[in-house]
C-alpha cells in the first residue's frame, strides 16, 4: 500500500511538473465559460451540473490519459520493480489519475456556486451535481486508460480513440435501450426531472459503474502483456 | 530462483523471442548474459525482473526484492538527481538518506542538484545503476551497466555484484562491454535461436569464495540447441591472450586465405577443441593490429562466438 501510495505522488509530481496538467485545466476553464457566462436560472442548477458531467468526460479521459503517458516506458518498468510488482504501478496510475480528475470535478463543482448559480442551491442539487461529476470523472479515467500509450501506443490513433470513444457512447446513449454504454445523455435526461436523486441516479450509477469496470478491468488486463 | 519452460513472443502470431528455456540461478550467482543485438537479451532480462510476464511457462523463486537498472535510463523526466533518487526511495519504503551511500560510491556528489535532463549517458547510468540498489536486492538485473561509466564507478560495479551475492542475492548482467572480463566465478549465459545456454562456468574467484561461501553452480537446459555454442572453459580470456607483441600487415576476412605469409588454419585454432564445436562450424581468421586484438576478442565473445588470440609466427597476432 505505501508503495502503491508513494507511486502514486511520484506520478502526479511527473505530470504537475511536466506542465501536462495545464492542457485539461484549460477545458475545464472553456467548459465553464461555455456554461456559467450567463448566469443559469434558478430551479435548473442540476440540469447544469449534468451538462457539466457530460462535457467534462474527454476533458477527464484526456487527463488521465496525459498522466499516464507523461513518465517514459521504461521509467514505467523500474517502478514496477521499485514497487515489488507490477499491479501496484498500474494501481498507482490509476489512482493518480483519479487523483487529478477530483480536483477538476471539484473546480467545476465549486465555480458555479461562485459566479454561475443565481442563488446558492439546495443539498439535493449539490449531491445530485456531486454524483454526477464522479460518474463522469470515473467515466473519463476509464477512457483516459484505455488510450494511454501502453495500449494505443501511437498518438495519432490514441487520440482520435479517445474522442472516437467519446462520440460513440454520446450517439449510442441516445438509443432508448439505456445499458447499450455509459448512459451519458440519460445523465443529462435525468437531471431535468423530478425525484433524480432517488429514482433516476441508482439505476444511471448501477449502468456506468458496470461499462466503467468492465474498461478498467480491460486496461488492467491489457496492462499485463503491456508493461 | 528456477525459469521452467519458459516462452516469451511480443504477439500472437509473432516469432518467438524466447522458447521453452529452462535456467535454474542458485542463490550467490553472477550470471552474464550475452548475444547478438536483438536475440533477446534484453527481452529475457525483463522476464527475470518480472517487469515482462512471458507467454508461457513460468518464473518461481524470485526474490521479493529486485533491482532493475536499464540499458538507457530515462532521463526525460522532470526532476533533479536527488528528487528523483528520494522518490524513487520512497517507493521502496526507504527514507531520502538511502541513496547517500550510492551517491558516495557511484561518485555523484556534484550531481545531485542537476536535472535528469541535463546529465551526460555516462551520469545518467549512474542514476539508473543507483536507484537499482537503493534497498539491499536479492535479484539485481543490470543492463550493460559498465556502458558509459567512468573510470570509478566502472571499478565499483564489481565490487558492489560481489556484495549482493554475498548476502545470498543473484546478479544477472548484460554486457556488450565485457566489464566483467577476467571477473572469476561468472555463469555466462548466451541468448541466441530463441535459447538460453550456459557457455561455462567460471571458478569462484578468491573474493567470492570467503564473501560468499561455496557457490551452488547453477544450471541451465534448453530444448533447442545451437550450433555455436562451446564450453566457455576453452575460451581463455582476453587479458591473458592478448598480449600481443607486434602488428601483422593485413586483414584477412577469408579461411582460406592467410595474412603475412602465415601457415594454413589449422581447422580448429589453438586452445579451441575441434570437439567443442559442432559439425557445421567454420574458422575465420581476422588479422588485426596488436593493440586492438583485445577489444575485438571482447566484442566476439561478448556475441557468444569462442574468439581466441594466437600470435603469428612472424607478424604479430591474430584475433579469432
Amino acid at each position: 500500500m505505501r508503495a502503491t501510495v508513494s507511486l502514486t505522488q511520484f506520478k502526479i509530481a511527473t505530470y504537475v511538473r511536466s506542465h501536462r496538467v495545464l492542457h485539461p485545466f484549460a477545458g475545464l476553464l472553456a467548459i465553464m465559460i461555455v456554461l456559467y457566462s450567463v448566469r443559469v436560472a434558478p430551479g435548473t442548477e442540476l440540469s447544469s451540473y449534468a451538462d457539466s458531467a457530460a462535457l467534462l468526460v474527454p476533458v477527464f479521459a484526456w487527463a488521465a490519459r496525459g498522466l499516464l503517458d507523461a513518465e517514459p516506458d521504461v521509467q514505467r518498468l523500474i517502478s514496477a520493480t521499485a514497487a515489488g510488482r507490477p499491479g501496484r504501478e498500474v494501481a498507482g496510475g490509476l489512482a493518480a489519475s483519479a487523483a487529478v480528475n477530483a480536483v477538476l470535478a471539484a473546480l467545476a463543482l465549486a465555480v458555479p456556486l461562485a459566479i454561475g448559480f443565481t442563488g446558492t442551491p439546495g443539498a439535493v442539487v449539490l449531491l445530485g451535481g456531486l454524483a454526477l461529476h464522479v460518474l463522469s470523472l470515473v467515466t473519463g479515467t476509464a477512457l483516459g486508460a484505455l488510450t494511454s500509450r501502453p495500449i494505443l501506443p501511437d498518438p495519432g490513433v490514441s487520440a482520435l480513440a479517445l474522442l472516437g470513444g467519446y462520440v460513440a457512447m454520446l450517439l449510442v446513449s441516445l438509443a432508448p435501450i439505456a445499458w447499450l454504454t455509459v448512459p451519458i445523455i440519460g445523465w443529462m435526461r435525468a437531471a431535468g426531472r423530478p425525484g433524480f436523486l432517488g429514482g433516476h441516479l441508482p439505476e444511471l450509477a448501477v449502468i456506468t459503474a458496470f461499462w466503467c469496470a468492465l474498461a478498467l478491468a480491460a486496461y488492467i488486463r491489457l496492462r499485463r502483456t503491456r508493461p | 530462483m528456477r525459469l521452467a519452460n519458459l516462452s516469451f513472443r511480443y504477439a500472437r502470431r509473432a516469432p518467438w523471442v524466447l522458447h521453452e528455456v529452462g535456467l535454474d540461478l542458485a542463490p550467490g550467482t553472477i550470471a552474464e548474459v550475452t548475444g547478438r543485438n536483438g536475440a533477446g537479451k534484453s527481452t529475457l532480462l525483463r522476464l527475470l525482473a518480472g517487469t515482462t510476464p512471458p507467454t508461457r511457462g513460468h518464473v518461481t523463486g524470485r526474490p521479493p526484492v529486485v533491482g532493475y537498472a536499464p540499458e538507457i535510463f530515462p532521463v526525460e523526466q522532470p526532476f533533479t538527481v536527488a528528487a528523483y533518487l528520494a522518490r524513487m526511495a520512497g517507493v521502496r519504503g526507504l527514507t531520502p538518506a538511502a541513496i547517500d551511500p550510492w551517491v558516495e560510491r557511484l561518485g555523484m556528489a556534484a550531481l545531485l542538484e542537476v536535472p535528469l535532463g541535463d546529465l551526460s549517458k555516462g551520469s545518467a547510468h549512474k542514476v539508473g545503476l543507483a536507484q537499482a540498489l537503493l534497498a539491499p536486492p536479492g535479484l539485481l538485473i543490470l543492463d550493460e551497466p559498465f556502458s558509459g561509466l567512468d573510470a570509478q564507478a566502472r571499478a565499483e560495479l564489481p565490487a558492489i555484484m560481489e556484495e549482493v551475492v554475498a548476502t545470498g542475492g543473484i546478479v544477472v548482467v548484460s554486457d556488450h562491454q565485457n566489464g566483467l572480463a577476467g571477473h572469476r566465478g561468472v555463469l555466462r549465459l548466451h541468448v541466441g535461436d530463441r535459447t538460453v545456454r550456459p557457455l561455462g562456468h567460471d571458478a569462484p574467484s578468491d573474493t567470492l569464495s570467503t564473501a560468499a561461501g561455496a557457490l551452488s553452480p547453477p544450471t541451465a537446459s534448453t530444448s533447442t540447441p545451437s550450433p555455436r555454442v562451446a564450453s566457455a572453459d576453452a575460451f581463455p580470456t582476453p587479458a591473458a591472450t592478448a598480449d600481443a607483441p607486434s602488428p601483422p600487415a593485413t586483414l584477412s576476412p577469408s579461411p582460406s586465405v592467410t595474412p603475412a605469409g602465415a601457415p594454413s588454419p589449422p581447422v580448429a585454432p589453438a586452445g579451441v577443441p575441434s570437439g567443442a564445436m559442432g559439425a557445421a562450424t567454420v574458422v575465420i581468421e581476422i588479422a588485426v593490429e596488436a593493440g586492438e586484438a583485445e577489444a575485438v576478442v571482447r566484442k566476439l565473445r561478448a556475441d557468444g562466438y569462442p574468439a581466441v588470440v594466437r600470435p603469428l609466427p612472424h607478424a604479430g597476432s591474430e584475433a579469432r
